[in-house]
């Protein structure tokens, strides 16, 4: 307490306390992606341009998104395995019945409350596991997709969106500007407001939680619903930015978003996580797939570098947490 | 710790055959779905309830079968193995890039194949047990990297195997495939294990309560390492039968797996949590499962609805379940 008082940033890194812990996991993550970046760009002088940079970071956007939303739902020991799902479903069940981009963005947006509220109810008041409960929507909703399309989408995108998800604003990404915003309001949400105090607290201990008179059904609904409605924001900015829609729109990004999470400092047991962690995680990941691009390694060589990292991070998470 | 019961009445027999197998009064209800969804098919199609068709869907059961039964054990000591799509994928190359063509290699390609997986296996079982890192972290890594070696190994489907391996797996004896028949016997062997050997009882301890087990001198470690080969060397079989069914070794075989094989151990009543179940539930949710594809498809029925029942039935499973889930 007293380090935090003094407002000394080193003796605060060197404190045992939880805001010292997080700060020096920002600090690992932080010198990992300036070292992928320094080798990259001693091999490659290409990697360093302003275009590439900002395309990376154009790129993390919808990942961000959803990264956010599965965060939240990992602190209350949860999981969602359905967010790549709603980015799909509500891309193309919105961009295939409407063409004026604010209809779209309030359907695809309802469509993500409904599956999220629909986890949050079979976690929550079914008692059933995260796990199941979020396997079994992303499966129906794959069914209803494919069922609403026969196996091949339609409808345009507007203009406003490609702008949307690859413009900018003086030279500043709009796609970037709105994930701060969003994060922002997540980092408020979960360090700052009442709402937070009791999810990381249910998060530590259902429990005690339960006991203390924490509404922990209602939280766990409204976790899930964040979680579903990020994932439909982020399935409408990677169609914008891909530039069709698609019914794998987003494949992948359900393990993606859960990886960058525990790497970014999540624990599965619940309790932990950190809004500035998930995001630098989030661009340690697309940044690994740019470089294995631009250094003209074979894009296999991503996988075998994430999952080595996926393990690599929770097992030095694991480690630290146990002093 | 579990007694053979003496009795000599049809009754006290029943309940030691019931014992042995863990049967539940779920597995009814699991038998009158497959009965519904018999009388359901053989309505909606002609060509369901015939002795072929039976025999088709006893051939396509196989390899969902295997990998099912791998992740019933780990779920039952509490853990999850979600490497099953990187894992089938790898050995699938590995061993049809042995290009076996006699005896001699073939031997060689499945003893060298078995103790990959089992290796593998054991690497996501240190890892999760030495480490420490969750089960589901750990083997989502190992999938991704082994996904990642299989395509860097081939990009496309590569290698082969001799002729009369083939011949092997799709022989049938009056009619039954030989695959299901080895089914059959991997099943009741490992009921068999789970019942009477120091492993399976280890196993439901550790998913019970891990540290009331370990107190109790169970070596918790080595089961866990234990059980995460067995599951590896259940994906090398499965893989070695799909490249006899493809006669090639295709990179992307498992693609699915890895979540396709949660849903017959959940619907066949074995607990997330772990400690709670046993193989004929998957048993039997894997014909329920297979049934109801092969049903629908000569139904007709496109796969996008196949998936909406396939969820519906997970979410149903679990409701259902939830009661002892809670305990």
């Amino acid at each position: 307490m007293k380090a935090l008082l003094n407002n000394s940033f080193l003796d605060l890194l060197r404190t045992q306390t939880v805001a010292g812990r997080q700060l020096r996991e920002l600090l690992l993550l932080t010198v990992f992606l300036v070292l992928i970046w320094g080798v990259t760009a001693l091999l490659s002088p290409r990697f360093l341009s302003l275009d590439n940079l900002s395309d990376i970071l154009v790129q993390a956007a919808p990942l961000g998104f959803v990264v956010l939303g599965q965060m939240l739902v990992i602190v209350v020991r949860g999981l969602d395995l359905s967010v790549a799902s709603i980015m799909a479903t509500a891309a193309v069940l919105s961009i295939g019945a409407n063409d004026s981009i604010v209809s779209i963005v309030i359907l695809a947006l309802g469509v993500g409350f409904v599956v999220g509220a629909v986890n949050g109810y079979l976690v929550a008041y079914r008692g059933v596991t995260p796990f199941l409960a979020t396997l079994a929507t992303m499966i129906v909703l794959q069914g209803i997709r494919f069922a609403y399309t026969k196996g091949a989408p339609g409808g345009s995108l507007p203009e406003t969106f490609r702008w949307l998800a690859t413009g900018d604003i003086a030279g500043i990404p709009v796609s970037l500007i709105i994930l701060a915003v969003v994060a922002v309001a997540i980092y408020w949400l979960l360090m700052r407001s009442k709402f937070g105090y009791q999810i990381r607290l249910f998060g530590d201990n259902p429990q005690s939680a339960y006991m203390s008179g924490v509404p922990v059904r209602k939280i766990q609904m409204i976790v899930f619903v964040i979680s579903g409605v990020l994932a439909a924001l982020a399935g409408l900015f990677l169609v914008g930015y891909v530039g069709i829609v698609d019914n794998w729109t987003g494949q992948g990004y359900a393990l993606d978003s859960i990886a960058a999470a525990v790497i970014g400092g999540a624990s599965l047991r619940g309790g932990k996580g950190s809004v500035a962690g998930v995001l630098l995680a989030t661009l340690i990941l697309v940044s690994l797939f740019n470089i294995v691009v631009i250094l003209g390694l074979s894009v296999e060589f991503q996988l075998v570098i994430k999952g080595t990292l996926i393990i690599l991070a929770a097992a030095v998470y694991l480690s630290k947490s146990r002093d | 710790m579990i007694s053979i019961d003496q009795g000599r009445s049809f009754k006290a027999t029943l309940k030691t055959w019931a014992r042995a197998t863990r049967f539940e009064s779920l597995h009814w209800v699991i038998i009158g779905l497959i009965l519904m969804v018999f009388a359901l098919g053989s309505i909606g199609s002609e060509r369901f309830a015939t002795l072929a068709n039976i025999f088709n869907v006893q051939d396509q059961l196989v390899v969902l079968a295997i990998i099912a039964l791998a992740q019933t054990l780990v779920i039952l000591s509490g853990g999850i193995d979600l490497s099953f799509a990187g894992m089938l994928g790898l050995l699938c190359v590995f061993f049809a890039g042995f290009n076996a063509q006699d005896t001699q290699t073939l031997a060689l390609a499945i003893a060298a194949t078995l103790a990959l997986g089992a290796f593998l296996g054991g690497i996501n079982g240190v890892i999760t047990a030495y480490v420490g890192v969750h089960p589901f972290i750990v083997t989502l890594g190992t999938s991704t990297v082994l996904t990642g070696l299989a395509l860097l190994h081939s990009n496309q489907p590569s290698g082969s195997v001799a002729l009369f391996f083939e011949d092997v797996v799709y022989a049938r004896i009056a009619g039954v495939p030989c695959g299901f028949i080895f089914v059959i016997c991997l099943y009741a062997l490992t009921a068999f294990m789970l019942w009477r050997s120091n492993f399976g009882i280890r196993l439901y301890a550790i998913g019970n309560n891990e540290v009331a087990a370990q107190i109790s001198g169970v070596p918790v470690k080595q089961t866990k390492v234990l059980v995460y080969a067995v599951s590896g060397l259940l994906a090398a079989l499965a893989a070695i039968y799909m490249v006899g069914r493809f006669g090639v070794g295709d990179p992307r075989a498992g693609v699915g797996f890895d979540l396709r094989s949660i849903t017959p151990v959940i619907v066949g009543g074995t607990l997330l949590a772990g400690g709670f179940g046993g193989v004929l539930g998957t048993a039997l949710a894997v014909i329920l499962l297979s049934l109801l594809a092969n049903a629908l498809n000569l139904m007709n029925v496109s796969s996008f609805y196949q998936w909406i029942v396939e969820g519906l039935i997970i979410i149903c499973a679990v409701s259902v379940l939830v009661g002892r889930s809670k305990k």
